[in-house]
């Protein structure tokens, strides 16, 4: 313990520099840590945003599907898809089956027609788990949007909601009636009438031009698919599970393909691995500059006790205990830097979440969110130990020099 | 106890070959020996090889009848904190450390229990008439005091023989006699053995054995 002492008090006796030092430490130690608290509201909100958006906890898939392939949307489908729902029901790690039928084809409103991505739902079981509302009620803003109003549970009722650029292309608007045109499952040339009951902000530019959601009951008439469904939508009681759950429900659905929501998530694993290699890049960064302060702090302080350790080493330090003295420095450095850096991140997340700054729309999607940075006690301490370990890395190279100093040239030493 | 057998340890100093050659001396228990003579003649160089933080080009350091100098470092470091106690023309206590402390600190590197190092401390600290000032740290203690200090942290773990460069050099003679008085009660009391490096005068004075150096050899009849 007499090093540890020896250590801290070395540290203390150099006041100035050892402030400086742990500055950089818990500024470190601060951008580290509110940037993972940033990357996990992002990377929440798109899972969320994933999962509430019609993925589900699990996706059954029929056997030969391809991510982002709609061709084939009925060509290769469930062939009962409500049976195998009613079935899935019955599990008891799983709380609602979304079955859904995906689909393509034109919608027209006389003068114009456009092409369209459909998604048929069930109008009951949608709303109670997926974000569908939320959609809808950013539609309800966008112009033709007022008086926007989920699907009707009748399934003699035949409505649409579009997406909002689908609806600016079209000049359509809630209440507007159009035409959906599609192939039926045998190939031939089918359509339905619909009423626009509202529109739907999904978040996607890209899908807000495109898309457009009907009742399951609309889709069979205008399909002629029967029970068929492209995909069923799992919502499992405990989320966490989903990988083990899809293993297990493999097993159980032979026919068929178990996808956890995160492997069909293109966006979300796209933005996910962008944002980590951006904050991973800063993350190197911040440990080097951390490593080469903290190696200046102590190389400076092993150049101004050169005799002092030479003293040491005559009365029968051991060069690895002079290694260990500056190992505690470092340590010592960590820890008061670490510790220091949670209260600055604590109260600055407090500060920043107070304010409820608005971000601006993140690339391709429509709208932006409010900050809210996240606390990940996880990060806190990776971010912890990586500093740690960075600064007994800087000291290592300090305590080597003084570990090798000869004793009768650092007795010399002036 | 100390005996250096032929001693030789050359180093280049400006151009001209300077250090001690083939000298030969020896120390018994209990006894305050003196290496006397003039500036660069090798009393420090001599002294470094005696206390095991040089090694000899040529020659052996014997020490309680063994020899010491071409032991691993490893080796000559645990001699130097268990059998070899070091008092230094500049002090050279560690700033950061109470007197007391200062004295703990080779106990500690022995791995005396605390309460134990403190107690033989604290006891050493009375000896050197320091016990009142064992909370203060050297920069609040006079030259005499830190000297002696560093005597007792020297002492403290029961050293065979005590090397001391030039001790009394940064003390003026009101402070240097007295304490040259110390260390040879205390070579009289404990049987501990010194070996001075010094051209004082006054400490020549309280030796019971001079080696005289010049040049880096001995220059005194044995």
């Amino acid at each position: 313990m007499i090093l540890a002492r020896l250590a801290l008090r070395n540290l203390l006796r150099q006041r100035r520099r050892t402030a400086l030092t742990l500055m950089v430490v818990v500024a470190g130690f601060v951008a580290l840590s509110l940037a993972g608290g940033f990357m996990a509201q992002t990377f929440k909100g798109l899972a969320d945003g994933a999962i509430r958006g019609g993925l589900g906890d699990l996706q059954v898939l029929p056997p030969g599907h391809r991510d982002g392939d709609e061709r084939q949307s009925l060509e290769r489908s469930l062939p009962d898809g409500e049976a195998l729902a009613a079935q899935l029901r019955r599990d008891p790690a799983v709380a609602e089956v979304l079955p859904r039928t995906q689909f393509m084809g034109l919608i027209s409103s006389g003068p114009q027609s456009v092409a369209f991505l459909g998604t048929a739902v069930d109008p009951l079981r949608e709303p109670r788990f997926m974000a569908c509302l939320d959609a809808l009620k950013d539609g309800a803003k966008a112009p033709g949007g007022a008086g926007s109003r989920w699907l009707s549970a009748d399934p003699d009722a035949r409505e649409v909601i579009l997406g909002t650029g689908l609806a600016r292309a079209l000049g359509a608007s809630v209440g507007s009636s159009l035409t959906l045109m599609s192939t039926t499952k045998a190939g031939a040339l089918n359509g339905v009438d619909v009423e626009v009951v509202g529109l739907q902000d999904l978040g996607l530019k890209e899908l807000n031009d495109r898309s457009l959601t009907v009742s399951l009951a609309t889709a069979g008439q205008l399909l002629e698919a029967g029970p068929a469904r492209s995909a069923l939508s799992i919502v499992l009681r405990h989320p966490g599970a989903a990988a083990q759950e899809a293993v297990r429900l493999q097993a159980l659905l032979p026919g068929t393909r178990v996808r956890p929501w995160y492997e069909l998530a293109t966006f979300y694993r796209q933005v996910k691995l962008l944002y980590t290699a951006i904050f991973g890049f800063m993350g190197l960064v911040l440990f080097l500059v951390v490593l080469l302060a903290t190696v200046n702090t102590l190389l400076m302080s092993v150049l101004e006790r050169i005799r002092e350790f030479g003293v040491l080493r005559a009365l029968g330090l051991q060069s690895r205990q002079l290694l260990s003295l500056l190992q505690w420095e470092g340590a010592f450095l960590g820890l008061l830097g670490s510790g220091l850096g949670l209260a600055a991140t604590l109260l600055l997340r407090a500060g920043l979440n107070a304010l409820h700054l608005r971000m601006p729309a993140p690339p391709g999607t429509s709208h932006g969110y409010e900050l809210d940075i996240h606390f990940v006690p996880l990060v806190y301490v990776a971010v912890a130990l990586g500093l740690q370990a960075t600064i007994q890395l800087s000291a290592l190279f300090p305590g080597l020099k003084a570990a090798r100093l000869r004793i009768v040239e650092a007795l010399r030493h002036v | 106890m100390l005996e250096l057998r032929a001693i030789t340890r050359a180093y280049e100093l400006g151009g001209e070959r300077a250090g001690v050659f083939g000298v030969s001396l020896e120390v018994p228990q209990g006894c305050l020996a003196v290496i006397a003579g003039p500036s660069g003649s090798g009393k420090t160089t001599l002294l470094q090889v005696a206390g095991l933080l040089d090694p000899p080009d040529e020659g052996e350091v014997w020490l309680e009848g063994e020899p010491v100098s071409r032991l691993p470092e490893r080796a000559r470091c645990d001699l130097r904190l268990r059998r070899l106690g070091f008092v230094f023309q500049a002090f050279n206590l560690v700033p950061v450390l109470s007197a007391l402390e200062n004295v703990m600190l080779p106990l500690h590197l022995q791995g005396f229990p605390p309460a134990a190092a403190r107690i033989r401390a604290t006891a050493i600290l009375e000896r050197v008439g320091l016990a009142d000032r064992r909370n203060h740290r050297p920069g609040q203690l006079s030259g005499g005091q830190q000297q002696r200090v560093a005597i007792a942290r020297a002492l403290a773990p029961d050293p065979a023989l005590v090397l001391a460069d030039e001790p009394t050099a940064n003390l003026d003679h009101a402070h240097g006699g007295p304490l040259m008085e110390l260390m040879s009660e205390l070579a009289r009391e404990r049987g501990t053995a010194f070996l001075v490096a010094s051209h004082d005068p006054a400490v020549i004075a309280q030796a019971h054995r001079v080696f005289r150096l010049v040049d880096g050899q001995r220059v005194d009849t044995a």
